[in-house]
């Protein structure tokens, strides 16, 4: 299988301390990954050097064969297109409505209005919140909102999708319905890596799981069985 | 298509969240541009006025009187092979003082008592158009005062040189309060285009992450800028055209020569377009300023 994701020796320090400390790591195409560690393990720096947001101080890292250490600041997009991201803090706008909230990054790239349509629809039919599409971000539950910015993350169908404890904010029942949310996305072919301090997520779902501490990865266990292709 | 649109309905968006900030914008933008305009106003009117005066410049070359019939036309023949000059009117001893008769029917009793004519002959010269500048009028007048024959040259020469003086120096001023308001209109334009920028500093981190480019980003701002100088520099025309009018009744009030109505005119169409175009380039000016390093895709 071709690596969807890899890590080379990758080292961050902010302030002379390190955040992330040689990490080596390969994560293929089709897999569900779960980024697990404490708080301040450095997660969401692993994340964010994938879109480009970061750079590392040292080493590279390469999403579908792309070094994405030496994008150049205007192809920084359109890897980020490629590559869907979810937030623990919701970050829908709040002037839009939950469909053009979905259509935005469609939008950006100039689809046509027909295929806005059509995929914004498929999207939040996916994600379960079609019904709410004409409503403003405000008036739909936590659970809907983190579903809304999944629909956001998938309607122009990444390549990998990222999630930064995307169900930091929700309660045991609603991260196990948002799990099984990623499941589903996974299953359909995209390489989903989920960062979280969750153990609970872990029970849920039966998957790789990557243990981060201190910026440093631990030597993996045994590899459960793979979710997805 | 609807990319575009979504970018005008940003801009506009933006502008209509930030009113009090775009109302404020809008009315310091107009003010500065209307300190500029009224230099320009008055610029163009002296400028009017300078070329009206200058048309009618008429030199007049006195005759001596014991000139002969002969050398006189020689003399006609040579002002008018001359390119500098535009007509020359003949105005023989009799003509003058029947012109001076008809002028001056009270004063004519003051030559009865002379008994011989004492009005000299005269050319009256227009010159050329192109050659109606001061320096020009100047140069050529000094050449002519040498010629056999001549008595006297005379000319309008203070007023003219004086207007030329005047219409140099505010253009000087115009230019000055020129640059230092529209730099003036650029820095209001963008630090409201700043201000924008703060209140939706999420929303473009949100935009950043979904993939959108640095040009998308930034361009409402752009157009938001653009329509603050365009709104501004009308606005500004407005206040313009309003305090000219009220100028010029004022004009029309105090002297009784209607005349100087016709004198002082507003902007033509085509410089108030240039005015509200160079406006919306100041306001763009100010966006590009302000979001020279946002929008990037690396924070
Ligand atoms: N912008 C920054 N400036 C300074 N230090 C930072 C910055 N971002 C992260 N760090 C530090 O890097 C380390 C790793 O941070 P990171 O956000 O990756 O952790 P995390 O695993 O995502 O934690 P959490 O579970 O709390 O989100 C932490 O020690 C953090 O303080
Ligand atoms: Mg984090």
């Amino acid at each position: 299988m071709d690596a969807m994701i890899q890590l080379i020796h990758v080292s961050k320090w902010y302030d002379r301390r390190p955040a992330l400390s040689d990490v080596m790591l390969e994560i293929e195409k089709g897999e569900f990954v779960l980024l697990m560690g404490p708080s301040g393990s450095g997660k969401s720096t692993i994340l964010r050097m994938l879109i480009g947001e970061e750079q590392p101080d040292e080493g590279q890292l390469f999403v579908q064969g792309k070094n994405v250490t030496k994008l150049k600041r205007s192809e920084i997009p359109y890897l980020r297109r490629k590559v869907g991201s979810v937030f623990q803090d919701f970050r829908l706008l709040p002037k839009k409505s939950v469909f053009d909230n979905v259509a935005l990054p469609l939008i950006v790239q100039g689809v046509s209005e027909k295929d806005i349509r059509r995929k914004v629809t498929e999207a939040l039919r996916a994600v379960g919140v079609e019904h709410k599409r004409d409503q403003s971000p405000s008036s739909l539950s936590t659970g809907e909102q983190q579903r809304a910015c999944i629909a956001r993350a998938i309607v122009n169908g990444p390549v990998v999708l990222l999630a930064d404890e995307p169900t930091g904010n929700l309660d045991p029942e609603l991260t196990g319905e948002i799990i099984e949310l990623f499941k589903l996305i996974n299953a359909r072919g995209t390489t989903v890596v989920v960062a979280t301090h969750n153990h609970h997520v872990m029970h849920q779902v039966n998957c790789r799981v990557i243990s981060l501490m201190q910026g440093v990865v631990l030597p993996e266990r045994a590899m459960p069985e793979r979710v997805g292709v | 298509m609807r990319r575009l649109f979504y970018l005008v309905r940003e801009a506009w968006a933006n502008m209509r969240t930030n009113r009090m900030t775009t109302i404020v914008a809008i009315l310091t933008t107009a003010f500065t541009l209307t300190c500029v305009g009224i230099f320009l106003l008055i610029y163009v009117n002296l400028q009017h006025a300078a070329g009206w005066l200058q048309e009618d410049v008429k030199i007049m070359v006195y005759l001596e009187d014991r000139l002969s019939r002969d050398g006189r036309l020689q003399l006609e023949l040579m002002l008018k092979s001359d390119r500098m000059v535009g007509s020359v009117l003949y105005i023989s001893k009799e003509q003058a003082l029947t012109e001076f008769r008809t002028q001056f029917p009270a004063d004519s009793h003051l030559l009865e008592g002379l008994g011989e004519n004492p009005l000299p002959a005269s050319f009256v010269v227009t010159l050329a158009q192109s050659f109606r500048s001061p320096e020009a009028i100047k140069e050529w007048v000094e050449q002519v005062q040498t010629m056999g024959g001549v008595a006297k040259v005379d000319y309008n020469q203070q007023w003219i040189s004086l207007l030329a003086e005047l219409i140099g120096y505010i253009e000087l001023a115009a230019l000055g309060v020129g640059i230092l308001l529209s730099a003036a209109a650029v820095t209001i334009i963008g630090n409201t285009i700043r201000l924008a920028l703060f209140a939706r500093r999420e929303e473009i981190e949100i935009l950043r992450s979904i993939g959108a480019t640095g040009t998308f980003i930034r361009v409402p701002y752009f157009l938001e800028g653009a329509a603050l100088g365009a709104c501004g520099s009308a606005l500004s025309l407005g206040i313009l055209k309003v305090g000219f009018e009220l100028f010029r009744q004022q004009v029309q009030f105090i002297s009784r020569f209607s005349e100087m109505e016709g004198l002082i005119s507003f902007f033509p169409l085509s410089a108030c377009l240039a005015l509200v175009l160079a406006g919306t380039a100041l306001g763009f000016t100010g966006s590009v300023v302000s979001l020279l390093r946002v929008g990037e895709g690396r924070v």
